[in-house]
Formats: C-alpha cells, structure tokens, sequence
C-alpha cells in the first residue's frame, strides 16, 4: 500500500484523521474501481500485447540475437506485471524495492538496454492502443518510473 | 517468430526471489521468522555473535580461528544445499544449467537479505586460479575483537565449502584484508589448499595485492 496511507493507519489511537487525511483515503478508494479495471483489461490483454510488440520488435531488430530479445521481452513483461501491481497498490517503492534493484543489474550484465529503448517504444505505443485513456493514465506513472531506471546506466553502488 | 506464450514457465517470469521484504515473513504471535518456503530463520543479535567470539576465546584461545572455520565449513555445506534447493525449486533449473550471472545475482541478494552484507566476486586472478570474494558490511567482522590479523573465520569457512561444493574439487579460503583492521572491505582468496596456503603466513605481513602477485607468481 502507499506508504502515506500505511502511515495514517498508525494514528488510531491518538486521534482521528485529518480532513486532508481522509481526502487522501477516499481519493485512493474512489480509484480504486478505475485500478482493478485497468488491472484486468491489462491482465486479459498481456500476451497478446506483448506478441504484437514481439512481432514488431524482430522487425525492427532483424539482426539481433534471439537471445536477447527473448530475455528483453520476458524482462519487459516482468516489468509490465510489477507495474500493474504497483499501479493496483498505488505504491511505487513496490516497484522500486521488489524490482528495479535487481532488475536494472540484470539488464546491465546482459546489455539489452538498446533492444529494451525500442521495446519500450513499441510497448508504450501498443499500449495506447489497447487500454483506454483513463486505464493507460493510471499505469503510465509506474511504466515511465519503472522504464526510465530500467534505462539508466546503472549508477555505481556507493553504499560500500 | 518469438513466441510471448513460450517464454513463460507456468505462466511466470521467475525473478529476484531472494527480495528482502518477500523473502523473510514473520509471524508475531508465535514470535517465529520465516522465509518464503516456510523454513525457519534465526535472528541473531549481536550480542550472540559478540559472546561466541568471547566464549570461544576464553574457551580455545589460539584454536578459536580453527572452531570458527570449521563451523563455517559446516555452515557453508549446508548453506549450499539449501541455497540450490530454493533455486531450483524457484527457477525450475537446476543450478548448475542456470546462467552464472543468474547464479551470483541470486548469491548477492541472498547474502544481502540474510544481513551478512555485500558480497562480490572479482575475477581478476581467475587466470592463476584464484577467485577473490570481496564482502562489505559483515556483522562477523563489525563485531569480531580487535586483532592483528584478519578475523573473519567463519566466513572463510562458509566460502571455502561453499565453492568447494559449487566446484566439486576441494578449496581452500585464505582472508587477506578484514573492516576490522580498516580495510575498505574484507577480500576472501579462495584456490586449491597446496598453492593458497604460502598465503597463510603472508597475512600479518603483506597487503592483498602483494599476497597476490607472490601467490600467483
């Protein structure tokens, strides 16, 4: 859940919830609805996005390696299911925690970030296509979270 | 044509299954934690790890280095088996088919989700037939007692079956920089026993690079 939100559980206790608190709770339960139907007209619509995208990604790439088109397309449809989940839980460091960490070294060690710009362009015009606008909005902040890290060179890990 | 339906496995994408928050679960009632297969974890405060140097010193003296190393020995052993056992289960590969760097990233997460810090592997002396393990932030080294030597024993030992197990020829593991004497990290030089252990003896004496260049010389 949005961190925020957890937060606000906390108070019980204490108090009850601020005006701006409850605003902020009933403007995630109100897009809730819109949230679970984007879920599932990206659920029921994957495979088939992502094979047009595939079709269209060897078109585009007619001589890269198989291999790593298969390995871009499967990160990206990782990626796609991580988004809707975080999109569903109104959560970005969902993403950022369970994923982009660990996905953006893999991406690193395999070099597919050049296959992946052209997927993600596919993908994201093949998207526009298939949801509607409301739908494509609620998703659109998590995929352009998830595929600017992903196109990141990976910054040196300073934690040392 | 590459097909989208082909790639899955079971309808999944298998990725980072050793992802912190995903990985330990606890259960506050019964005061258990838990990893994703139901397993159980040990929480181990420091003040454990910081009596088990104590105990042992008082204990053994000199011989706690070698009770150390063999417990990791032992540790490690297992380790390993659990480790392969969740990847395979998870990955539905057996580890050995599983790409290496597939391997050493679900090494890493996995070292980082038990707490036992950063741990990397440097190749540069993979030609003379050593691996370096480097590892950042380890509890074994943050709480060890002050020495003149290396203190991370049990590390050793856990490296030393570990890839010995991984290999399936019998290594050695020798430490030559520790956090504890203020290395930026502790370096772990793992190789066959015969040609690592000149490296014993040139630990309180020489630095990594230069127990290197004379052990691979």
């Amino acid at each position: 859940m949005h961190p925020q939100l957890e937060t606000i559980f906390d108070e019980a206790e204490n108090r009850y919830l601020k005006p701006e608190e409850l605003s902020l709770l009933g403007e995630y339960v109100d897009s809730l609805p819109q949230r679970l139907e984007a879920y599932r007209s990206l659920r029921d619509r994957e495979l088939k996005i992502m094979q047009s995208v595939a079709d269209q990604l060897q078109l585009e790439l007619p001589q890269a390696n198989i291999e790593m088109l298969e390995r871009s397309i499967k990160n990206a449809l990782l990626m796609l299911r991580y988004c809707a989940m975080g999109m569903l839980l109104n959560d970005e460091a969902f993403v950022q925690e369970r994923l982009l960490g660990w996905l953006s070294q893999t991406i690193q060690v395999y070099d597919t970030r050049s296959i992946d710009a052209v997927l993600y362009r596919l993908l994201n015009q093949r998207l526009k296509q298939a949801l509607n606008p409301r739908h494509l909005a609620l998703l659109g902040s998590m995929l352009l979270l998830a595929q600017n890290a992903l196109q990141q060179p990976a910054i040196a890990d300073t934690r040392h | 044509m590459i097909s989208v339906a082909d790639l899955l496995t079971n309808n999944r994408i298998p990725s980072n299954y050793f992802a912190t928050d995903a990985y330990v679960r606890g259960d506050l009632e019964l005061g258990l934690l838990e990893n994703r297969q139901g397993d159980r974890l040990l929480a181990v405060p420091e003040t454990l790890i910081q009596g088990i140097y104590a105990g042992l010193d008082k204990e053994t003296g000199q011989a706690s280095r070698l009770v150390l190393f063999n417990c990791g020995r032992w540790w490690g052993k297992n380790f390993y088996v659990r480790f392969c056992e969740q990847l395979t289960d998870y990955y539905s590969i057996s580890p050995a088919n599983m790409p290496m760097v597939d391997f050493l990233q679900a090494l890493q997460q996995c070292w980082i989700t038990h707490g036992w810090g950063k741990i990397e592997l440097d190749q540069t002396y993979q030609h003379r037939g050593f691996l370096v393990i480097k590892i950042w932030n380890s509890p074994f080294a943050k709480l060890a007692p002050q020495g003149k030597q290396p203190s991370c024993f049990l590390e050793t030992g856990i490296l030393s079956a570990f890839f010995s197990q991984l290999t399936g020829r019998e290594l050695h593991c020798v430490q030559t920089t520790c956090e504890s004497l203020g290395s930026d990290c502790n370096r772990f030089v793992i190789g066959l026993t015969k040609r690592l252990e000149p490296a014993e003896t040139l630990v309180t004496n020489l630095d990594h690079e230069a127990i290197m260049r004379q052990i691979s010389s």
